[in-house]
């Protein structure tokens, strides 16, 4: 009786633990040599092989929920530690200018056994309270691996060691810019949304257009509006003086912008077009005005629809901000680019490790106001 | 109370509604009846505006609706429909309050409110109250939403299709609650149906209406004694008919001085129901609870008075 | 720098005439690579250590970025390669960029006609295509210049170069270097590399790998110095010459002449080596570039 998906942990996780745990390298942008865990620091043979045990013990399909997802948890707070450990064992003998940074093994042991959490936790089937605990849990555990000094030597914290407020800066313009966006296009597509919900005819052609802006390579778009906001910027008189510029954060922002307004407006739409008709018959005869209507009773019913589109947005736009870091816009991008060229994939993990972490952050806590809001409406 | 004077509605140069004129008086049930698209849901939902007429006025105690503003109105008319439309992100309590709370009740009046209405319905308030409309079965939705349609205490309330929902075991208790309940309230009645079983058993005064025209408005025993046109006979069809004018009379209106054998009937036991338990048991009279007999005879004579 | 990003180019044709913005600030950007860092913000910490009201814009974006930006005003000022006028003024022909003197005088008498754009003093460092060899190499065979070389080369010395294809291949490239200063490489004295990746190329003459001890770099590159390599001097002047300049709009200067004065001396100092050890600083090291400029003009004085 195996268990499979524990046995493709157990694959991802074994070779992960034969591949080199870290990268040592001379300076930041030098090749480096691979080591194993077995090899990095005292003890890391004993770590190598619990953690192996482990995941070929997983594969018994007898073994409860509850314990793959304390073994999961273990096992990724076990291999980050030992990252932070070989780290600094392999910092001690070495000069000021050498690295050690995180590579294929760590990756795929981490993988595997995130894997294996959340496989764990999808067959818990735990309540809406349990699943904000666990999150809750988790950020506080993550952080306060972050924060401690155990990961200190590991290149990439390295390189956020050097550039602690600039980091900080960018983190927020990020933010700003994934949540700016989102909050831009909820104030124009849900009125947008409503307005060709109520008038069939405008659908077509309004979705037709949001399509078509859809399909525009991110690239190609910064790519129009920069000399197109340029030239407002230029010739509008007092345009500048509210913000309008080709470069920056208005032409990364205005492309994000861009970019939400579809999911938003049709998300809008299939919402309210799913409010039973009975409910909106009753409703209306009942003397509610279309306000009311609206607010009391169709939006809240549309809730579910449009978490799911603003879930959507956020998480798009967070990976998608990175690309205003080629144009000055700021954001994680600005790391990742300024590491690619300078050929320091450190500082490019600087940049895209936040990036990837913030879009899962944000898809878990979306899904879940999603299933909130599920529960409330209890749509039949 | 409620008078309707020459109502049409057009669509697309073809009229749903054909000048129709009726009036319903006050404590009174009116059903419209008809097959699917013979106008009578379009007819109801003129009278509180869903569909604005395209011609003739609704007179509610004399005035016409049309000069009151449309959600005022509403909110001073009720309205139950087919599939209750019961807000599902609302409980019980919630869904009943929606008039009242559109109308400024305060939080004290309108849980009295919700409280007297569940009782009435039979649905104890502390169990139901803060269930939610998935948690009620078929038949506790649609009292829910009869409830909700009566709590602002309106003077009209209009109904489209309230019992279609429902299997037919609980719809006949359904039918008795409203009549029960509409005594009880005196409020007039506008019930669309395409039941013409339904229509007798409810109807004061029942309306017949085919393509948009109403072909009779009169009492049931009359639609079934004497239809108006070949149509309305048809619905009322030849050979269901005289039990149907049998059901609208109750066995205490025929009771006579005598002995019966076997099991007693109730006094409201309808005729149509006597006469069952007659052929059922083999019988020709029936004992009456309370005293005196009803006799198979009497049963006939009652059901032939019906000239043709 | 003669690497050109294409996916922004040339939409710069729908642009602005460039009514000068309303800003009290002089708004002071870069490129995005390692030497914009460096270079821009030594002109942010010089201004802003004479008193002018500065802003910091660094960093923005690759070539096309910048001069769509400083022809619509809405940067004033960054540090620019006089080579790439070949490549503003569509005079990729001429020979004229060969010469540092000469093309610095092209691009700075174009800019100011067309663009009102004001070249400042170069500093005298040559970023553009070079060879280095190996430190020990080229000590041990007196090599400093592409002439010697060539001549060592020809006359039978161990060479290995690694390179990317599009410097072996490309005209101006290596077949140039090959025909002025005469020798040829034959393909096993060639080790190539699919992208322009610099690094990749110093670091395996760094440590030698497959017996690589010459590689293609930029002239300023950062990891030249902590790699232990010589970049050999193009004497007969194959490539272009791409110095680094401030470059401001006309106006700004204008309001303010005395950002000539403060950032010529700076500029004068950022010879070949100089501009190696800090940009190796921020691209080996890791340090920010922030700090790296703030050290070394703190150190040679021009901060107060």
């Amino acid at each position: 009786m195996v268990s499979r998906p524990a046995l493709l942990f157990a694959a991802l996780g074994i070779s992960g633990l034969l591949l080199p745990l870290v990268q040592f390298k001379a300076n930041r942008i030098a090749a480096g040599d691979g080591i194993n865990l077995a090899a990095a620091f005292a003890g890391g043979a004993a770590v190598t092989a619990l953690l192996g045990v482990a995941l070929l013990a997983a594969c018994h399909a007898r073994w409860p929920a509850w314990l793959r997802l304390a073994m999961a948890v273990l096992g990724m707070a076990a291999i980050t530690l030992s990252l932070g450990f070989a780290a600094r064992e392999l910092s001690a003998e070495a000069g000021k200018l050498a690295r050690v940074a995180p590579a294929s093994g760590f990756w795929l042991v981490l993988t595997a056994f995130a894997l294996m959490l959340a496989d764990a936790i999808t067959r818990l089937r735990l309540s809406m309270p349990a699943r904000w605990l666990l999150l809750g849990a988790a950020i506080l555990l993550v952080a306060a691996l972050l924060g401690s000094s155990i990961l200190d030597q590991v290149s990439v914290k390295r390189e956020f060691a050097v550039r602690r407020e600039p980091f900080l800066h960018e983190a927020r313009t990020h933010l700003l810019l994934a949540f700016g966006s989102l909050g831009l296009a909820l104030l124009a597509g849900l009125p947008l949304g409503v307005a060709i919900f109520q008038r069939p005819e405008w659908r077509g052609p309004v979705l037709a257009v949001l399509n078509i802006l859809q399909t525009i390579p991110s690239l190609a778009l910064f790519g129009i509006l920069i000399p197109l906001l340029g030239w407002v910027a230029a010739t509008l008189p007092g345009a500048t003086r509210l913000g309008v510029s080709g470069i920056g954060i208005f032409p990364a922002m205005t492309a994000l912008f861009l970019y939400s307004l579809l999911p938003i407006v049709s998300n809008t739409v299939a919402g309210l077009a799913a409010v039973p008709g009975p409910v909106r018959e009753a409703g209306t005869g009942l003397g509610m005005t279309r306000g009311q209507m609206l607010f009391q009773v169709q939006v809240p019913l549309a809730m579910p629809a449009l978490l799911a589109g603003m879930r959507i947005v956020l998480v798009q736009n967070i990976g998608l901000a990175v690309i205003a870091g080629l144009i000055g816009g700021g954001g994680f991008g600005t790391f990742v680019f300024q590491g690619l060229n300078q050929t320091a994939m450190d500082l490019v993990l600087l940049g895209a490790l936040p990036t990837i972490a913030l879009a899962l952050l944000a898809g878990i806590v979306m899904d879940l106001l999603v299933d909130l809001s599920r529960e409330k409406g209890r749509m039949p | 109370m409620i008078e309707l004077r020459g109502l049409t509605r057009i669509y697309d140069g073809v009229p749903a509604v054909d000048d129709v004129s009726l009036a319903v008086g006050t404590g009174e049930i009116a059903t419209l009846v008809g097959t699917s698209g013979s106008g009578k849901t379009t007819l109801l939902r003129m009278v509180n505006r869903l569909v604005v007429p395209s011609a003739g006025t609704v007179l509610i105690d004399g005035v016409d609706t049309a000069t009151i503003p449309v959600h005022q109105l509403r909110r001073r008319i009720g309205y139950a429909i087919q599939g209750d439309g019961l807000f599902p992100h609302r409980s019980v309590a919630q869904n009943i309050a929606t008039v009242p709370r559109l109308l400024g009740w305060p939080k004290a009046k309108v849980d009295a409110r919700i409280d007297e209405l569940l009782d009435l319905f039979q649905m104890e308030p502390a169990r139901f109250r803060d269930r939610m409309p998935h948690q009620l079965s078929g038949g506790q939705a649609q009292r829910v939403g009869v409830a909700r349609a009566l709590a602002a205490r309106p003077d009209l309330l209009l109904m489209d299709e309230p019992f279609g929902a429902l299997d037919s075991v609980i719809r006949a208790k359904a039918q008795a609650d409203l009549r029960d309940i509409q005594q009880r309230l005196g409020a007039t009645i506008i019930l669309v149906t395409h039941d013409i079983e339904e229509a007798v058993r409810l109807g004061d005064r029942l309306a017949v209406m085919d393509r948009g025209r109403i072909l009779q408005y009169d009492r049931p025993a009359r639609i079934l004694t004497a239809p108006a046109t070949p149509f309305v006979r048809e619905l009322v069809g030849t050979g269901e008919r005289v039990y149907r004018l049998l059901s609208l009379t109750a066995v205490a209106d025929i009771v006579t001085e005598g002995e019966a054998q076997g099991s007693p009937i109730g006094p409201q036991t309808t005729l149509r129901d006597a006469l069952a338990e007659c052929l059922w048991s083999g019988r020709d009279a029936l004992p009456v609870e309370g005293g005196g007999i009803v006799t198979l005879a009497a049963l006939r004579a009652h059901a032939s008075q019906a000239p043709e | 720098m003669p690497r050109f990003p294409s996916l922004l180019a040339a939409a710069a044709s729908l642009l602005m005439l460039s009514t000068p913005v309303l800003a009290q600030d002089i708004v002071v950007s870069s490129k995005i690579d390692t030497e914009g860092g460096l270079l821009g913000n030594m002109i942010l910490l010089a201004l802003r250590d004479a008193g002018l009201p500065v802003q910091d814009k660094l960093q923005l974006g690759g070539t096309p970025i910048m001069r769509d930006a400083i022809t619509a005003g809405q940067i004033d000022i960054y540090p620019e390669y006089t080579a790439n006028g070949a490549f503003f003024f569509n005079e990729g022909d001429s020979d004229v960029w060969k010469d540092a003197a000469k093309g610095y005088a092209r691009v700075a008498e174009l800019d100011k006609a067309q663009n009102d754009i004001v070249w400042l003093d170069p500093a005298p460092a040559n970023n553009t295509w070079a060879i280095a060899l190996r430190q020990d190499v080229a000590t041990e065979n007196g090599l400093s210049t592409m002439s010697q070389l060539g001549e060592w080369i020809a006359g039978g010395g161990k060479v290995k170069l690694a390179a990317s294809t599009e410097f072996v291949t490309s005209p101006a490239a290596l077949p140039a270097f090959q025909q002025t200063y005469g020798f040829t490489l034959k393909p096993d004295q060639l080790v190539q590399l699919s992208g322009g990746d610099t690094a990749a190329t110093i670091a395996a003459a760094a440590q030698q790998t497959s017996g690589v001890n010459a590689a293609m770099v930029y002239g300023t590159d950062g990891a030249i110095a902590e790699a232990g390599l010589l970049v050999m001097e193009d004497d007969k002047a194959v490539q272009p010459v791409y110095e680094p300049a401030p470059i401001v709009r006309a106006k700004i200067l204008a309001d303010h002449p005395e950002i000539k004065e403060i950032l010529a001396p700076i500029f004068a100092t950022l010879n070949l080596q100089t501009l190696q050890s800090l940009n190796g600083r921020i691209q080996v090291g890791g340090e920010p570039a922030a700090a790296v400029a703030q050290d070394y003009l703190t150190e040679a004085g021009f901060l107060h």
